[in-house]
């Protein structure tokens, strides 16, 4: 089933652009994760008529885009899910807020049109921002960032086990579907008669699977305690990093 | 005489009250043994292993791992004295990285760091993996999984190892390449398994369960070279021993027909 | 029904951080007050199920179009609503990560609008007084419609809030919460049902690993055929109600649009949440903002402003360029 392969290959296309190497995946996750939070909050806390301002904004993905080798049409391919409900609320904006606010030759530029071009700026942006930190950075770093700012090792390991059993069970609900449509090649999805059965079984297998992943821990000493190893240390580059553009957002944020 | 590691008298379970799972089940096992546990599918070989570890607690008789009877409160005690491979490794590695989830023991038994580091490599040198270290599980193939299985095992340093059909789903290479590593360990082990071919380049000694009982528990040439016994619970001869056996056939056809 | 960043202010955002953090918090003390160790390794898998499960396209009979899994309500069915809140923000969070489903910033909003009204109103609210009674088809099939239909609703509705409080958009409550809901209402049934067939399976499989189902029954005389129609029914009537109601109303959908097509002077009398939430996210905001509308003046410069930054932009991309490409061959001397 197409969705079923998409999500697949889009989490190891993730997954082999986060384990490169390169100078932006070395940088320390939890710095990435602090500017891209504040790179983030900087450009929609953009009032919604400062349009010349957020477009200032493009300079950090416009640079780690092209510093870190990345594709900027992979990233745009994630906008789609992003952009329908940021455009339908956009699109109002125009009808709602007619003010003129300047003309270019016979067309006037109304209030509300710099208002949905920034609100679509700013899903832009945001979106570009999450897939450069994602693209760089593999969910256990992220994973290890969370430690380092005290999330609880419970949540941070649930996120870890998630994480690893969803491309197995990914796998696993793509054969079953498989199978069912080997069998019933006229549908399209699943009939409502064995709606429950056939997403049922795959809840039992991995209701099993959990028990046997608890075993297995059960047998390696684990009491309900998470331990982890020692997080990557901060290095001079990561300040470094952090201090650039942090002092580039409050920057361009006052001018 | 070498130290006695594993000690079953009259054991037997049950899931439910109704069909017995195992039945009556003494036999000890020393250090340095190589046990093979065969059997059809349903004769309790999985049900077994997991009750030496306490995954199932309620049985009746006495089980002793190193003199420590297997109860709810010496779990600890005694799950740190045996590793256990998984058949399906997926359950077994269920942390990101090979590294991480071969230190999950060590870091749960509250070792320093750099000890937990040391045990990691150690592991990982002695089955020749040490190119996995940072690779991220689900991309391994499944021979490697199964490596990675053992070494996360070998880093407890455990006297004793289980093993629950240790070479399914392997491809010959990698098969090969197990049965050397298994070879090469000097602790008690125990491989339940119906590759029958594997078990004879591993095992000194076989146990013949059918049913949750022990028919056979003897010496491995002995018990699978016995083709009548072998067929009668649901076996046959070892790929290797069929091949002399249809030779013979062919030789002394009036014998053996 | 993901929030994107773009939809939400910084203090909207924090605040709903704040808000689900809290939630958090508690889950992992009920959570850790359990003492089963078994928990973190079901939750770990049972999240990698509803997000594999969720991928699933479901056949809506007689549309041609497909629905997916209920998260929260089939996992708070499972695993309690302490667990299951914290499974879904691991679920949450790597779909945002991965998918862009979502943003960075509006997980502690999505968090909410998801995974709390979900977990916790579906389990107290809905499941356990429905199940704990007496546990059986019927009841688990309307515990399941019930709770997706008004945790997705609630859900919804505190979209339409955030987004308005966070003054993004012009466009009046009415009108948004009017698109929201219906939508919502539709989508909330159809999850509804393909989590009731998912938790029927397994109550007549497994029962014993559902919240709140001790004894073992019978199912209820309807079966489950017959238990669709008649809610299709219900629903129908609802909807064609709903509509009538919309369309009579003078605060209903198309008077709205009338209103917009009609003038251009609406803001004054936009709705007071986006008022107030408006003056708040602009005290908030990390640094207040001074290019107001009312000053034609700013947006005279602002124009000016805009070709000043596209050609900073354009800089900038010019220096990275010339920085790789210098860069490269010092990289390939020093090999």
């Amino acid at each position: 089933m197409s969705k079923l392969d998409h999500a697949l290959s889009e989490i190891h296309h993730m997954d082999t652009l986060a384990n490169r190497d390169q100078w932006l995946n070395r940088i320390h996750p939890l710095v990435k994760l602090i500017v891209t939070v504040s790179y983030i909050t900087v450009t929609v806390s953009f009032h919604k008529y400062s349009l010349a301002g957020l477009l200032r904004m493009g300079v950090y993905p416009a640079a780690l885009f092209i510093l870190g080798d990345l594709s900027f049409t992979d990233a745009l391919k994630r906008l789609k899910i992003v952009l329908p409900l940021v455009c339908f609320i956009g699109l109002f904006n125009p009808f709602f807020d007619r003010l003129p606010v300047t003309n270019l030759g016979m067309f006037t530029v109304t209030a509300g049109m710099i208002s949905m071009v920034t609100l679509m700026l700013k899903g832009i942006f945001s979106v570009l921002a999450a897939y450069l930190l994602i693209a760089s950075t593999s969910i256990e770093k992220i994973c290890c960032a969370l430690r380092i700012i005290r999330v609880p090792p419970i949540l941070v390991t649930q996120i870890l086990l998630t994480y690893r059993y969803i491309s197995l069970l990914l796998e696993e609900a793509g054969r079953i579907t498989d199978a069912y449509s080997l069998r019933a090649p006229k549908q399209k999805g699943v009939h409502f008669k064995i709606w429950g059965s056939l997403a049922g079984q795959l809840l039992l297998r991995s209701m099993d699977r959990s028990e046997a992943v608890y075993q297995s821990m059960a047998l390696r000493g684990y009491r309900g305690e998470f331990y982890y190893g020692r997080n990557a240390a901060f290095r001079k580059k990561d300040a470094a990093y952090l201090l650039v553009w942090s002092c580039l957002f409050a920057a361009l944020k006052l001018v | 005489m070498s130290h006695i590691h594993i000690c079953l008298e009259h054991v037997n379970y049950n899931y439910d009250t109704s069909c017995p799972v195992l039945k009556n089940i003494t036999f000890t096992a020393h250090e340095h043994d190589a046990v093979g546990l065969i059997g059809a599918n349903g004769a309790g070989k999985s049900t077994l292993l997991k009750l030496l570890v306490g995954l199932n607690l309620n049985y009746e008789g006495s089980i002793r791992i190193e003199d420590i009877p297997v109860e709810r409160n010496t779990l600890p005690v005694i799950r740190e004295k045996i590793g256990y491979v998984f058949q399906d490794s997926d359950s077994q590695l269920f942390l990101s990285t090979v590294k991480e989830d071969i230190a999950f023991a060590p870091r749960n038994y509250g070792l320093s760091e750099d000890e937990v580091n040391h045990r990691v490599e150690h592991a990982l040198a002695s089955i020749h993996i040490e190119h996995l270290r940072d690779r991220q599980i689900y991309k391994l193939s499944g021979g490697e999984k199964k490596m990675v299985s053992i070494a996360t095992i070998l880093s407890m340093i455990p006297d004793i190892i289980l093993m629950d059909e240790p070479s399914i789903a392997l491809d010959p290479k990698n098969r090969r390449r197990l049965i050397h590593i298994l070879n090469q360990f000097e602790h008690l082990k125990i491989i339940a398994s119906h590759d029958l071919d594997m078990i004879l380049e591993t095992c000194s000694r076989v146990i013949l369960l059918s049913d949750g009982e022990i028919i056979r528990d003897g010496n491995t040439m002995d018990i699978l070279s016995d083709k009548e016994l072998l067929e009668a619970h649901g076996l046959e001869l070892p790929l290797c021993m069929q091949d002399v056996d249809n030779l013979i056939h062919v030789m002394y056809p009036r014998q053996h027909s | 029904m993901h929030m994107a960043d773009a939809l939400i202010s910084p203090a909207a955002a924090g605040m709903m951080y704040a808000c689900s953090g809290l939630a958090a918090a508690y889950s992992i003390k009920k959570v850790r007050l359990e003492t089963d160790p078994k928990k973190v390794p079901v939750m770990g898998v049972m999240g990698a199920f509803v997000f594999a499960a969720q991928m699933i396209n479901f056949t809506i009979p007689g549309t041609g179009s497909s629905g997916h899994l209920c998260g929260g309500m089939l996992l708070t069915a499972l695993l309690g609503p302490y667990a299951a809140f914290l499974t879904m923000i691991g679920v949450l969070l790597i779909q945002c990560l991965l998918f862009a489903d979502g943003g960075l910033l509006a997980l502690g909003a999505n968090i909410w609008n998801m995974a709390f009204y979900g977990c916790f109103l579906g389990y107290f609210l809905i499941w356990r007084p429905i199940i704990s009674q007496k546990a059986g088809r019927r009841r688990i099939i309307c515990a399941s419609i019930l709770g997706a239909v008004i945790t997705l609703q609630i859900g919804a509705f505190s979209v339409t809030l955030e987004t308005l409080a966070s003054g993004i958009t012009d466009l009046p409550f009415s009108i948004f919460a009017g698109t929201m809901q219906p939508i919502h209402l539709a989508i909330g049934f159809v999850e509804g049902l393909i989590t009731a067939a998912v938790l029927v399976f397994v109550y007549e499989s497994r029962p014993e690993i559902l919240m709140d189902v001790t004894a073992e029954e019978t199912g209820g005389r309807l079966t489950f055929k017959h238990t669709l129609v008649s809610l299709c029914i219900i629903a129908l009537l609802i909807g064609g109600g709903l509509s009538l109601f919309a369309s009579s109303h003078p605060d209903g959908l198309e008077w709205s649009i009338e209103r917009i097509t009609g003038s251009a002077e609406l803001d004054a009398d936009a709705s007071v949440p986006y008022e107030t939430a408006g003056s708040l996210q602009e005290t908030t905001s990390l640094l207040p903002d001074y290019a107001f509308r009312e000053s034609d003046s700013s947006f005279g410069t602002s124009l000016s402003g805009i070709i000043g930054s596209l050609a900073v932009l354009g800089i900038c991309i010019g220096a990275c360029y010339l920085f790789k490409f210098f860069r490269h061959p010092q990289k390939k001397e020093a090999k």
